[in-house]
């Protein structure tokens, strides 16, 4: 403590008190779920938007539904949220045509109930993990604050015992302490920014299903 | 249907990728940090530098304890191998004068030369592994001089602390003066002597600050172990009525 203390980053951690190494280790793995999760949401959104193109291209481009109900049966591996959810309306609308007996207006309901609970689903799963990194871009400066203080604390506890105190004797505490919080703040940005970045994101994604579904009823409602 | 994490068949790469985020955010760090804890190294270095200046006076007398090892490696020598090229001198003279045959006498001369000279590189190598050993000496000398200057700082600002806290000013004093006063300390932190060295011109403040040493006795000492008694005998202490007990 009193020579010259080499200050690299290893030791800072290491001669840390527990629970700041506790509090240190703690938002390291926060860090990396909410990279994991940022980079399988990019991967995962990057996906779904192609799927949508690819969709939507594909249904205005071809008037035929049953063409293209077959050819999601046949691909049901590969089928993006927007297919899942024509196919879902498509296969109930002509379950409820065979009936027969039923008014239009019931068959039109019935394929949009459908829908929309295709659309749920499918909403669900693109904003799977959000909330996580919601939670980490918010909560994890507050734990690496609360590490930082809980070190600072300890490092004036140790002044107490000194009769001339002097800068020396706190400034590896405080250094020791201050990684804590810089750890927090490194957990929360990319967190924060991925969070709006993907929300944005999934509501336009969320929007585009939903006009696509009220056209999809309409075109429904035209059939013969 | 669901994009469960254990069923995503990105899940992979995209762990590989958290992974190398951070390990380059840790690279950069670690070499920020490196890049960022030299100026301040230096800045010891030059601190350093000036303490033993003060301490010159005391390292100078081991010196000459250094200087001890480099002659004894001389006087070493010099029985060792310079005899014996006295000898070879010796049987090459005997040579000539009993047998005049030349090829004999030359390689006499070679070998006393031979050896002179290996006694020559001897003596140089000695004398370089002596000057080594000085300045290895030397170097651990100037560093214990830099901890017990640091040491001897630190606990003039302890004894100067101390009377500080005992000073009472003087009311309406000036703050700007400054008084000196030589103490004259015995080994148990007892004030033997206090003489006013140089007056701040404000006799009351003096008295005040004369009051003050004497009150702070017992001053504060390093412990007896490091035997440094020595510096602390005859102190030299500046005050100020700026510089209120702290």
């Amino acid at each position: 403590m009193e020579t010259s203390q080499s200050m690299s980053l290893l030791p800072l951690i290491t001669n840390a008190s527990l629970p700041v190494q506790l509090v240190m280790g703690l938002l390291l793995l926060a860090s990396l779920l909410s990279w994991w999760f940022i980079f399988l949401k990019m991967f995962a959104i990057r996906q779904a938007r192609e799927q949508t193109d690819a969709f939507e291209e594909a249904f205005w481009g071809n008037p035929d539904l049953a063409r293209l109900y077959r050819d999601f049966l046949d691909e049901r591996e590969n089928a993006g949220s927007l297919e899942r959810i024509f196919a879902a309306g498509y296969a109930e609308y002509v379950k409820l045509r065979k009936k027969g007996d039923m008014d239009n207006s019931a068959v039109m309901d019935g394929a949009r109930r459908a829908m929309r609970a295709t659309y749920q689903r499918e909403m669900d799963d693109l904003e799977s993990h959000l909330p996580f990194l919601a939670t980490v871009g918010s909560v994890s400066p507050y734990v690496g604050l609360l590490g930082t203080v809980w070190g600072i604390m300890n490092a004036f506890r140790g002044l107490a015992n000194v009769g001339q105190a002097t800068l020396a004797h706190v400034a590896p505490g405080i250094a020791e302490a201050l990684v804590a919080t810089a750890m927090g703040l490194f957990a929360a940005i990319p967190a924060v920014v991925a969070y709006n970045r993907y929300a944005a994101e999934t509501t336009r994604l969320s929007s585009r299903f939903e006009s696509f579904m009220e056209e999809f009823s309409n075109v429904l409602q035209r059939q013969p | 249907m669901r994009a469960e994490v254990s069923n995503d068949p990105n899940r992979l790469p995209a762990g590989l990728l958290a992974l190398l985020v951070h390990l380059l955010f840790f690279a950069a760090l670690f070499f920020s940090f490196n890049w960022q804890m030299k100026p301040p190294q230096g800045m010891v270095v030059e601190i350093w530098d000036t303490l033993p200046l003060n301490d010159e006076p005391q390292p100078a007398p081991p010196v000459p304890e250094v200087r001890e090892p480099i002659v004894k490696p001389k006087v070493e020598a010099t029985p060792s191998l310079p005899p014996k090229a006295e000898i070879a001198l010796r049987d090459t003279k005997k040579m000539a004068k009993e047998d005049r045959l030349k090829p004999e006498k030359t390689k006499a001369q070679l070998k006393a030369e031979k050896q002179a000279e290996q006694a020559e590189r001897r003596m140089e190598e000695l004398e370089k592994q002596a000057e080594a050993r000085q300045q290895a000496q030397r170097k651990a000398q100037e560093q214990a001089a830099i901890v017990m200057g640091k040491v001897v700082d630190e606990y003039i600002g302890k004894i100067a602390a101390k009377i500080r806290r005992n000073i009472v000013n003087p009311p309406g004093v000036v703050k700007t003066i400054r008084a000196e006063f030589s103490v004259t300390l015995l080994p148990s932190g007892e004030v033997l002597n206090v003489a006013l060295a140089k007056s701040s011109g404000n006799d009351v403040y003096d008295s005040a600050v004369e009051r003050a040493i004497l009150k702070s006795q017992p001053l504060p000492l390093p412990p007896a172990e490091q035997n440094m008694f020595s510096r602390f005998r005859d102190l030299r202490l500046k005050f100020s009525p700026a510089e209120i007990g702290q």
